[in-house]
């Protein structure tokens, strides 16, 4: 009969959101953010992007549409009145282009911490005022910053966002979700390198919006130098 | 602590040396060679009192500030504070926090408490019973009386209160006067006590005279603390809210430098203007020793009436204004900017960065901030645009199959003619006028991006991230 008690107390603690069964996904209840692409909900606890916790994002070039991946999420918060915070952007946010992608350039903070990042980053995601803190800490970033700055993000209704480079893989962070990012001639390969839950067996192939059309190549790397230069080069020369 | 060459008070090791008020100085220097005597400076003591008086504005808007003692009436705020014993921590503790050590009494009566208090009771008394018990066992040398009352209360034999208050009043009167007498009866309760109450500046400046030279910053957080202790209580009882403020410090040699302190929305809370100026004194570099501080308040104006939320709603955190100040202020102005849009069709033109918290006083002026959406029609007929732009366009390579960047680019694009902008070409900073042709391309790599053409070659100008 005493066993009776500690069956059900283990219900009662798979229950909770941040313990999760190794052939299952953690379901997070209220605490996720739908990224927007149905087939990567499917693939995160939570069925979206957690909201606080710490989520890495790794990826190498800039350019590759991993913003865009993100992007659905922030214009849903932007829509909710919500601030979001970017913390030492690699280049200058382009207001039209934020707009277009649906968030209010008045709600968008840029931070340019210089070497207080860490504590930046920490001080956004307490205050509790942020929906998404976004941060690109470059290579200054160690392990105990990043426990930091989960424990900061706990308890706070935050998606908070770090971009790495994939160089970091291999090292152990406490960041409960670990996405990693390439660029591919379909779409947006994207690879779940560490959720809560069964790990990922193989990574998505996601349809990020992109400009232009493919179809619409007008010169690829056989492009005649001579040919397209001459109209446009003698209306401005 | 001496006054006219006789002690006034001492602290528990000179007590214990056997040192008592009254004392000539060279006897108390007999006693303990080694004691520090200071001369008593009335002028300080009631500034300080005058700042308690104006820190005590916090509990209770009814304060009574007599030459030796601050009496605050608590009556009618008990339930506010959740009770007599919640309170008097609060008191007791915020007293501690800046480092007073009080003398308190909590009585009904005003001179009942006062004449506790001094003679260093602590305590609570609540019904009159438990002050008639209190007061009786109370020595009656009140010096307020005189020395002729004293020396003839001697004359008498009486030592406590208890044994005055039981012979009959008519020969007391008689022989003391009607002030020790009523002085009696008003402290037990049975004559009317009217206090003069503490009128709160209407400007609120505050001064604090440092006991040593301080020549570190960081130091002077907690005189610092004193101060905005005292704004908080006088924001309070006034219904004000500070904007901005200043800690003007004095230094040895006469000069004053000023530290303003701009909290990111207007407040009264102790807690986030000492944590904005923990931040600035920790940047802060002292010109020299500091002798002095004084805090002013510079912007106040009446604190706007709120709705209180009819179910609990708790705020977590301190939000987003006060965030960005403490930014600002460790980081610089400069570091914390917020994003604006501006018609203009030169790509560098079409943003601006902000200062957040000017930003905010003019969305607050404003009563219906404009957000333009785009409707989804110019949504569809707008061309792309990056999300990252560079600082500056770069240059790009060129080689026979076009223009490089981490590889050959492949055009995906016509080309999208972005030109003039002759009316600020002279101005400094200004872009001026281009002729360009923008194509969005993609390299081997996979990323895309905005490159553009004119009279001097190919530039990368923006990232599709």
């Amino acid at each position: 009969m005493a066993a009776l008690p500690n069956v059900l107390a283990l219900d009662a603690v798979l229950a909770r959101g941040d313990v999760w069964r190794g052939d299952t996904l953690a379901s997070l209840p209220m605490a996720s953010l739908p990224s927007g692409f149905p087939v990567l909900d499917e693939a995160l606890p939570g069925q979206g992007w957690p909201r606080g916790n710490l989520t890495e994002i790794l990826v190498d070039r800039c350019g590759q549409g991993e913003l865009t991946l993100v992007m659905p999420a922030l214009a849903r918060l932007s829509a909710e009145g919500g601030w979001v915070a970017l913390v030492a952007p690699p280049w200058l946010p382009h207001a039209p282009a934020w707009q277009m992608a649906g968030l209010l350039p008045e709600r968008l903070v840029v931070v340019q911490p210089g070497k207080a990042l860490p504590w930046c980053v920490e001080q956004l995601l307490v205050c509790g005022g942020f929906s998404a803190v976004l941060a690109w800490p470059g290579e200054g970033m160690d392990t105990r910053s990043l426990r930091r700055l989960q424990v900061a993000a706990e308890g706070q209704a935050v998606f908070a966002l770090l971009w790495r480079s994939t160089g970091v893989a291999r090292q152990p962070s406490p960041a409960p979700l670990r996405v990693q990012v390439s660029g591919d001639e379909q779409g947006l390969s994207v690879a779940i390198l560490k959720r809560r839950g069964r790990p990922a067996s193989r990574p998505l192939l996601l349809a990020v919006p992109r400009p232009g059309r493919r179809s619409d190549v007008v010169a690829g790397p056989a492009f005649s130098l001579s040919g397209a230069r001459s109209p446009a080069v003698s209306a401005i020369a | 602590m001496v006054q006219r060459g006789r002690i006034v008070a001492g602290d528990p090791v000179a007590t214990r040396a056997g040192i008592f008020p009254g004392q000539k100085r060279s006897t108390a220097l007999g006693l303990q060679p080694g004691l520090r005597l200071f001369e008593r400076d009335e002028g300080r003591e009631s500034a300080a009192l005058h700042a308690m008086a104006c820190w005590a504005g916090r509990f209770t808007p009814v304060v009574s500030l007599t030459p030796e003692a601050l009496l605050l009436e608590i009556g009618a705020c008990l339930r506010l504070f959740g009770g007599l014993s919640s309170l008097l921590d609060l008191v007791l503790n915020g007293a501690a926090g800046q480092a007073w050590t009080l003398r308190w009494a909590v009585a009904p009566t005003p001179l009942g408490a006062r004449w506790l208090a001094q003679a260093g009771a602590d305590a609570v008394f609540v019904e009159p019973a438990d002050l008639h018990a209190g007061l009786d066992a109370l020595s009656c040398e009140i010096p307020a009386w005189g020395e002729t009352v004293l020396r003839r209360l001697q004359a008498f034999g009486i030592q406590r209160l208890g044994e005055l208050n039981r012979l009959p009043a008519a020969g007391l009167r008689l022989r003391l006067g009607d002030g020790p007498v009523d002085d009696c009866l008003r402290a037990r309760g049975e004559l009317p006590d009217p206090q003069v109450s503490f009128v709160f500046p209407e400007v609120f400046v505050s001064r604090l005279e440092l006991p040593s030279r301080v020549e570190h910053a960081e130091a002077l957080i907690f005189a610092g603390q004193r101060l905005l202790a005292a704004l908080a209580g006088w924001l309070n009882v006034r219904q004000f809210l500070v904007r901005a403020c200043a800690l003007h410090l004095t230094h040895d040699d006469g000069q004053v430098s000023t530290l303003p302190l701009r909290p990111g929305e207007a407040t009264a809370d102790e807690g986030l203007l000492l944590r904005l100026l923990r931040e600035h004194l920790g940047q802060y570099r002292l010109h020299g020793p500091v002798e002095a501080l004084s805090l002013h308040a510079d912007e106040v104006f009446a604190r706007p009436g709120q709705s209180a939320a009819l179910f609990d709603q708790a705020l977590a955190g301190e939000g987003v204004m006060a965030c960005l100040a403490r930014l600002q202020a460790r980081l610089g102005v400069s570091a914390v900017r917020v994003l604006a849009g501006r018609a203009e069709h030169r790509p560098e033109c079409a943003s601006t960065f902000q200062d957040p918290l000017a930003v905010a006083t003019n969305l607050a002026a404003t009563a219906m901030p404009h957000f333009p959406v785009p409707a989804m029609s110019t949504v569809a007929a707008t061309p792309t645009r990056p999300l990252w732009l560079l600082p500056e366009p770069q240059a790009l390579q060129e080689a026979l199959d076009g223009p490089h960047w981490h590889g050959p680019l492949a055009l995906l694009t016509r080309p999208e003619r972005l030109e003039s902008g002759w009316w600020d070409g002279g101005e400094d900073g200004a872009r001026g006028d281009v002729r360009r042709d923008y194509f969005v391309a993609r390299n081997r790599h996979g990323q895309w991006v905005w490159i553009f053409r004119d009279a001097r070659g190919w530039f990368l100008h923006g990232l599709f991230a």
